[in-house]
């Protein structure tokens, strides 16, 4: 008796070895060899220790932008950065074993209601399910949900997430692609449902639809080559006029012997270490996992239509991808001026969410309202995508976290339903 | 609202399209011949123009319905240069016809292989996109 009640309290209680069990039995379920399994979860844990290396990274950053911030600007400054938020959620927070539960979870009803109802979607983008396997259990967390509860409720919302938001993006798919076979999964959707609404109202219509597909425009942004060059890019200015606005007096305190400009720098560069280190981590981690319940979902739902992540489109329509980074873009740094004159936090703008999303969007926009929908409805998409995030601040900064917020909105609204509809109801009863 | 209400009126029977287009004998022969053509003009070309011209070698086999040569033309176009044109489009389509053949065969292998290079297909749109060569 003394062995097992060891065994669960010193060793199930570790975040990394729940997840190397979890990959585990996927493996086992997929009759790996044993060589294959024990590597496999190995790596599997060692994926999760790179993440939480990465997070520690990413809050000392963090700590500094937080206090040069509000010393400078005299309000707090959030980093919109999901990252971020999941490796603070798994560490610092320890809530570690939980995501990883919550995520198998998600995946196991995602399987079901593919299975058992005329919605066929099998979300194929391992990333995004462990996003919101994050924000379902931080924000169930919140509400006062513990245990099989936590894991079980988040599973049931991420599953249901996870099958609606392809189901809801198809009919535009199907008229960008003009084919039923593929379908989007990315966690963004509500936001390209809400720029297509947008560019309903205030587009084009009928025969006066101008495609932005028939305009000229410059095709490539070289900055954005890189996902860690394009991070730095908005960083790095970021913290070195946050450094200057905070003044060398109080900014010295924090940069030791290095002077105070050169040392905003340097921690602008390591929070973008941070990124890359915890994203190194996520691979590590769902290398092995990923395609095990892949393989498992499609054997269980043969006919199942595979939703692919936001890249799947831009092919399609490569102009509107531009117009809705630049739109997008716009909208966003105008809500990060307007939402705190409403007493909400300033949420910096994201490069990257902008590309993914916002070209994405900008291609719901294009499609059903033309060029003057994509650029109408891409401005109130970046305004969207930044004020959805900016109602999240509060209750994060009441958890612990330091100075972030998540991104994806459709994990956001989520954890909305938890914060609006599930907290309370559960309080009431 | 952004037209669900049309969705389901078409939900009963989502009409499977698949391309049923029967070809003449002529228009076989004519893709025949072109294939055979583009071949021969590969040796003459390099680069860019020889990604080019495995592209619509594909797209011609594709037509012709022989999907494994096809998916072999395209996968030498993309390797000899990222684009996401027609090319791209009926090689995504043909993988994923692969993955749901497999996964309907219950082989695992071919079903991970499959859904492997459907992600690397997304690397691909990504790169172009953002203008990485």
């Amino acid at each position: 008796m003394g062995i097992v009640n060891f065994i669960i309290d010193n060793i199930l209680t570790q975040a990394s070895v729940t997840i190397a069990l979890i990959a585990m039995l996927g493996l086992i379920l997929q009759k790996k060899s044993f060589g294959q399994v024990l590597s496999g979860s190995l790596k599997t844990m060692l994926g999760f220790m790179v993440l939480s290396a990465g997070s520690s990274i990413i809050v000392g950053s963090l700590t500094y932008f937080g206090e040069i911030f509000t010393e400078g600007f005299q309000m707090q400054g959030i980093v919109p950065s999901i990252e971020a938020i999941n490796g603070q959620a798994m560490n610092e927070l320890g809530l570690g074993r939980d995501i990883a539960l919550t995520s198998l979870a998600i995946f196991v009803f995602n399987i079901l209601i593919a299975r058992f109802t005329k919605w066929k979607y099998i979300f194929l983008t391992g990333q995004a399910i462990l996003w919101m396997a994050t924000m379902t259990t931080v924000f169930g967390y919140v509400a006062g949900l513990r245990g099989l509860a936590l894991i079980l409720t988040g599973g049931f919302i991420g599953g249901v997430f996870a099958v609606a938001m392809p189901a809801i993006a198809q009919p535009f798919v199907r008229k960008i692609t003009g084919s039923d076979d593929i379908a989007l999964g990315h966690f963004c959707t509500i936001g390209y449902v809400f720029e297509a609404g947008v560019a309903k109202v205030f587009g084009e219509k009928g025969e006066n639809k101008k495609s932005v597909e028939d305009l000229e425009l410059p095709a490539q942004f070289e900055f954005l080559q890189d996902t860690y060059l394009s991070l730095m890019v908005v960083m790095t200015p970021l913290y070195i006029i946050t450094a200057a606005f905070a003044g060398e007096g109080f900014a010295s305190t924090l940069s030791g012997d290095t002077h105070y400009l050169m040392f905003a720098f340097l921690q602008s560069i390591q929070f973008v270490v941070g990124v890359y280190v915890l994203l190194s981590g996520v691979r590590l981690l769902l290398g092995e996992i990923v395609p095990a319940f892949r393989g498992i979902a499609m054997r269980l739902v043969p006919n199942a239509k595979p939703t692919l992540d936001c890249p799947v489109l831009f092919p399609y329509s490569p102009n509107a991808v531009i117009v809705g980074f630049i739109t997008t873009t716009i909208g966003c740094v105008i809500a990060m001026f307007v939402l705190p004159v409403f007493g909400l936090a300033m949420i910096l703008p994201g490069m990257l969410t902008a590309f993914f999303a916002g070209g994405t969007a900008g291609i719901f926009g294009n499609v059903v309202g033309g060029l003057r929908g994509a650029v109408v409805g891409g401005v109130a998409h970046g305004f969207f995508i930044t004020l959805l995030p900016a109602l999240l601040v509060t209750v994060f900064n009441s958890m612990g976290f330091v100075n972030a917020t998540a991104t994806d909105v459709d994990t956001v609204a989520a954890a909305l339903l938890y914060a609006w509809l599930i907290g309370p109801l559960l309080k009431a009863f | 609202m952004f037209g669900f209400g049309k969705k389901k009126e078409k939900k009963p029977k989502p009409e499977v399209k698949e391309e049923s287009v029967v070809l003449t004998a002529e228009r076989k022969e004519k893709l025949t011949q072109t294939i055979s053509q583009k071949r021969a003009s590969l040796e003459q070309s390099a680069g860019d123009e020889q990604a080019k011209i495995h592209e619509e070698i594909g797209l011609a086999l594709f037509e012709l319905g022989e999907d494994d040569q096809a998916i072999d033309s395209f996968e030498k176009s993309i390797e000899l240069k990222k684009s996401v044109g027609d090319g791209y489009k009926t090689l995504l389509k043909l993988y994923n016809r692969k993955r749901a053949e497999a996964a309907k065969a219950k082989d695992e292998k071919a079903l991970q292989v499959y859904l492997n290079k459907m992600d690397h297909m997304m690397q691909v749109s990504k790169d172009v996109t953002r203008g990485v060569r």
